[in-house]
């Protein structure tokens, strides 16, 4: 089942990690997908997990992809259910808000206050790199994500599949400790399949179609990527459920 | 969008149920105002008292009065609201070639089908209603996979709605178990087609919120 790898490429593979494959599940070091780029609007706000871990991803006005903890400093409430106000991520609860650098700069309740500097929230190393808003987690990266594919991305779908990151991962055949690459699949030529580890049980699988340049992406190549990981995820899920 | 005059609407309605949510969110979407009749069914238990059984024997909300008839459950109000917009200039809601048609139908029958899944798994989560919690979560979650696929499709179909080309009364009928179902414990995050097609609904003119759906008009 496993599909078949392009040949090597001169970049790391995105998320490959210092340890290798599903050493120190839970505190991975590394760049991690977290969701399609086009899936984060403009001034829009999204939840996601990686390893367990809840992260708030939202986009300001300039474009810019910010991801941080999904706990507000205030009372720790979900920052993923707050909105985009005025270039800063308020809290949908008090509606403070923080601004790109994570400084809270606006309290209602009190506008009248500056609020000190230590009131704030710790953005995380976020980046996007071929269709893909990823984080960092762990150790400063050293490198920003690459996922060994050299043309641009257009954007297919993202699922949810309930079985393990590794084995969605194998199930592609991507190589081991790597979280994303360039399978090539005869007729639907090039696609970038990356995998992003929800928890010990769930993962998101997020395929793109690779467009050579000049060459455009019909409708049918992407319909028929989307299938595929749909049927590749039932497949999945029927495998772990029954293992 | 013109305000459409509907003499004598009456809506039975509890701020908190979802199925009552679907008529209140069309009723606004339509730009009709109905007069609405509170019923107490959590804690009061009004939807089976003798008044309400005369209006609804199922003990069923909403009841939509409209025309002089008294409609019960959401699925047939929605309906007959649809119908009535047909011939306003609106008629997208309920296409009328056969195609969409059909493919509105379809997503009706969903919504009063495997969906209600979701609408029960709210009520045994939030009201403690009796019922099998994991079951009717994870049935609910299901019926909210089938959605995500077709939506993830019809996007790249560049047909962003459930059915037709435009916004239907299958969206709405749709719409509040998917912005609602974090009252059941599932996340909006593995559903990344529904989240697009939620920020369209919510742009819509018109749109309404209900306890359980952030609303951003809030400050
Ligand atoms: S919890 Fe975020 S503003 Fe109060």
């Amino acid at each position: 089942m496993a599909e078949r790898m392009r040949p090597a490429h001169a970049r790391a593979p995105a998320g490959e990690t210092a340890d290798g494959a599903g050493h120190g599940a839970g505190h991975g070091n590394g760049w991690y997908p977290l969701m399609l780029s086009m899936d984060l609007e403009e001034g829009t706000v999204a939840g996601c997990t990686v390893l367990g871990r809840d992260l708030v991803v939202w986009r300001d006005a300039g474009g810019q992809a910010h991801v941080w903890d999904d706990r507000c400093p205030h009372r720790g409430m979900r920052f993923s259910l707050g909105i985009v106000r005025a270039g800063m991520l308020a809290c949908l609860y008090h509606g403070w808000r923080f601004g790109p650098d994570g400084r809270c700069a606006h309290i209602p309740a009190h506008p009248e206050l500056s609020p000190p500097p230590t009131l704030r929230a710790d953005p995380l190393t976020a980046a996007e790199r071929d269709g893909l808003v990823w984080v960092a987690l762990g150790d400063a990266p050293a490198h920003g994500p690459a996922t060994g594919v050299s043309a641009p991305c257009v954007p297919v779908r993202s699922l949810a599949v309930d079985a393990p990151a590794q084995e969605v991962a194998r199930a592609i055949g991507l190589p081991a400790g790597s979280r994303a690459g360039g399978l090539d699949r005869d007729i639907d030529g090039l696609v970038l399949a990356a995998v992003l580890p929800v928890d010990r049980a769930r993962s998101m699988l997020h395929l793109l179609v690779i467009r050579p340049a000049g060459v455009g992406t019909d409708r049918d190549r992407r319909r028929r990527v989307a299938v595929w990981g749909q049927d590749l995820r039932d497949r999945l899920e029927g495998a772990w459920a029954a293992a | 969008m013109t305000d459409l005059v509907l003499p004598d609407l009456v809506l039975h309605d509890d701020v908190l149920d979802e199925n009552c949510y679907r008529v209140r969110l069309f009723l606004s979407l339509l730009g009709h105002r109905a007069r609405t009749v509170a019923v107490n069914v959590v804690p009061g238990g009004a939807q089976d008292s003798p008044a309400f059984r005369a209006i609804s024997p199922a003990g069923i909300l909403p009841v939509l009065r409209i025309a002089g008839v008294d409609v019960c459950g959401a699925g047939a109000a929605l309906l007959v609201l649809a119908h009535e917009s047909g011939g306003h200039g609106s008629g997208t809601w309920l296409p009328r070639d056969p195609a969409g048609f059909a493919e509105v139908a379809h997503w009706l029958a969903f919504a009063g089908g495997p969906l209600t899944a979701a609408v029960r798994a709210r009520r045994v989560f939030l009201f403690g209603e009796p019922g099998d919690r994991d079951g009717l979560r994870r049935q609910g979650a299901a019926a909210l996979r089938i959605m995500e696929d077709h939506l993830a499709l019809r996007w790249l179909d560049g047909r962003p709605w459930f059915a037709g080309d435009g916004p239907t009364v299958a969206d709405v009928a749709l719409f509040p178990s998917f912005a609602l179902c974090r009252d059941w414990e599932v996340g909006h995050e593995a559903f990344p087609a529904l989240r697009r097609w939620m920020r369209r609904m919510r742009a819509r003119p018109g749109f309404v919120t209900m306890p359980g759906i952030p609303d951003p008009g809030l400050f």
